[in-house]
């Protein structure tokens, strides 16, 4: 069923409910005219503690990729002993295929800094570090504008209505990153606002007892936070409305898919853009009844669910649901940032793995081994298969690379090896025709066979 | 993206007498942006945008400002610069041309895009004209997916590009 109203593009013109074209920038007054800050309000009349429970009742899961349950992550920290603690939010949105998070900061900024202040009154944070990559040259700017018209209303500063938290004035500050994928990941995002280069931590401590500055910190993606105004201002019940919910017989212990969410389509389609959609909506109806099908009426050849690390989709995979448990049944690695990508039937897949490969050699922060080394000779590989130069050799030792790095745990920090290695291992699963017709056959003779046969 | 090697402990270092971080400029980031973190490091990012919003890049001396500015060593710094894209440790030209190459834009036509570059502008990736007007280089995705292929020329998002509307856009630039 599709969705009814638009939640998160209630003030932006999205298709069916209005024409992207009209798109503007909604401003203070604009966004407390149509409802804004409501739920804040009734945040505020609320304990923190119950604040959290409304989240947590929801089911809110994390859009910034891994999915965790927001008001389980809020309810980590822990009791509040006076001194400082942060919100960071996750602004440094940098997936291939991944554009959502820049549709509402370039539009709605206020529905972020409302989740914003939510959450810094539900968990009693006293500053907010708004971690916005450095690209987004526009929207930073516009995003300071609206931090200074949420202080100069009484949002925050020193006549914000949440009062003072941890004995300070709540503050907002908008911190640029300067280009850098890897600050994306919580730890990377924490390490490169205390100003040093972003490289990712070894958890544990987690971020929600020892974060930013060594002090307890939530970190958010901005459409996490961006849904909470609408939650605390209509219910918990009213966000589990939508979305795909919970199947018949499944535990309440485990999460489930609940609420709206924003699916940005690009690729080969005829109407590429960022639409909201209940969680669950099959990849088909996505693209044929909001990115308008397939350009030029081709045939599908490949699909991308949710930004380059999750892997890909073959064609048979068309009426796959998006939702959060899309890893499991379509053997990729989640729903991550549903940035869906199309490729049409003249796709050749080779080049589309070295374009991915090169992305993740190129934005390796060279802190494991693994990492650096495998996305690096990876590229390397897929450069001179694409050359035409490669071997049979080299798609084994390619599966046996993506198979293997980042993928037994400990090995590296952080995730960036393991998106890297699902995105390269499922293309070439799935297109190995492609990739075969390209090398040469080579008979493979092992130090162990040449020495026995002497 | 970190690993540049080069010696540059015997690197002789280009110094001016006037300063890259005035007092006018510490002043400001004194009160504006040095407030807003607990620790004075915490500043290095925004104080290194800053100066490079100035000057365009960042000379060594530049660095070395900084570094005393915020009370770390300078290797501190030049930690923290080399290893964001965005910052230039060497001069670039007047327009920062960074062409998206991600998946997206790659699938709809960014290798035109590119072929359409380097003839009008003679230039490789990484170099900037002789005239020091343009620098082109690559750039990751840029969040602009749906309006593919796209790039940024210096602050401002392209969007929707062609070999001609690309072609007509650089010629408009002063």
């Amino acid at each position: 069923m599709a969705l009814a109203e638009p939640v998160l593009c209630k003030r932006i013109p999205t298709a069916p409910w209005g024409d992207p074209t009209d798109r503007k920038l909604v401003t203070y007054e604009q966004f407390v005219a149509t409802g804004g800050y409501e739920g804040l309000k009734k945040a505020r009349a609320l304990e923190p503690k119950a604040v959290i429970e409304v989240i947590k009742a929801s089911e809110l899961r994390g859009r910034g990729g891994a999915g965790f349950p927001a008001g389980v992550k809020w309810g980590f920290l822990p009791p509040e002993d006076g001194k400082r603690r942060y919100l960071t939010v996750n602004a440094d949105e940098s997936e291939p295929g991944t554009f959502k998070d820049h549709m509402l900061l370039d539009y709605d900024p206020h529905l972020l800094l409302e989740g914003i202040a939510i959450c810094m009154h539900a968990c009693r944070l006293d500053t907010a570090y708004i971690y916005i990559r450095g690209e987004y040259h526009l929207q930073a700017q516009k995003l300071i504008n609206a931090v200074k018209e949420a202080y100069a209303n009484g949002i925050f500063g020193p006549t914000s209505l949440l009062g003072q938290i941890n004995g300070r004035d709540p503050a907002c500050v908008v911190h640029r990153g300067a280009g850098a994928y890897i600050c994306g990941e919580e730890t990377g995002l924490l390490e490169s606002l205390e100003g040093k280069r972003g490289w990712p931590r070894i958890k544990p401590p987690f971020p929600a007892v020892a974060g930013a500055f060594g002090r307890p910190t939530i970190i958010n993606n901005v459409e996490t936070l961006a849904i909470c105004g609408p939650i605390m201002d209509k219910g918990a019940e009213w966000f589990k409305t939508m979305g795909k919910g919970r199947a018949a017989g499944v535990p309440a212990t485990v999460p489930a898919s609940f609420g709206p969410k924003l699916f940005g389509i690009s690729g080969h389609v005829n109407r590429p853009g960022v639409y909201e959609e209940n969680l669950g909506i099959k990849i088909s109806e996505l693209v044929n009844t909001y990115g308008g099908g397939i350009r030029g009426g081709k045939k599908l050849k490949a699909i991308v669910p949710g930004g380059i690390s999750m892997g890909v989709l073959s064609a048979d995979q068309y009426d796959t649901e998006l939702d959060f448990d899309i890893g499991r049944k379509a053997a990729c690695l989640g729903l991550g940032t549903a940035g869906v990508i199309i490729m049409d039937e003249d796709t050749d897949m080779v080049p589309v793995a070295r374009n991915i490969a090169r992305f993740f050699a190129h934005e390796s922060c060279g802190q494991c081994t693994p990492c650096r080394e495998g996305t690096g000779w990876m590229y390397k590989m897929l450069t001179r298969i694409e050359a035409g130069d490669g071997t049979t050799r080299d798609l084994d030792l390619l599966l046996e690379l993506s198979g293997s790095m980042g993928a037994m745990p400990g090995t590296t920090i952080c995730g960036l090896a393991d998106g890297a290695n699902w995105a390269i291992r499922t293309i070439l699963n799935k297109f190995w025709g492609d990739f075969e017709k390209r090398v040469r056959k080579e008979r493979y003779v092992s130090l162990q066979v040449a020495s026995a046969a002497k | 993206m970190a690993w540049i090697m080069k010696n540059s402990a015997t690197a002789p270092v280009a110094r001016r007498a006037e300063p890259y971080l005035d007092e006018a400029t510490k002043a400001l980031l004194e009160a504006d942006v040095i407030p807003r973190y607990p620790t004075r490091r915490a500043s290095t990012l925004p104080v290194l945008h800053a100066v490079q919003d100035r000057h365009g890049w960042l000379p060594t001396q530049a660095i070395e400002e900084i570094a005393d500015f915020l009370g770390l060593k300078a290797s501190e710094v030049l930690d923290t610069a080399s290893f964001y894209e965005m910052y230039w440790l060497q001069p670039k030209g007047k327009y920062l041309i960074m062409v998206c190459e991600s998946i997206s834009c790659e699938l709809m036509g960014h290798e035109k895009l590119m072929e359409k570059l380097h003839h009008k502008l003679g230039v490789e990736v990484g170099e900037t004209t002789k005239d020091g007007k343009f620098t082109l280089m690559h750039a990751e995705c840029l969040g602009a997916c749906d309006t593919a292929p796209c790039a940024l020329i210096n602050e401002t998002l392209h969007e929707h590009l062609t070999p001609d509307n690309i072609d007509a856009l650089l010629d408009k630039l002063p």
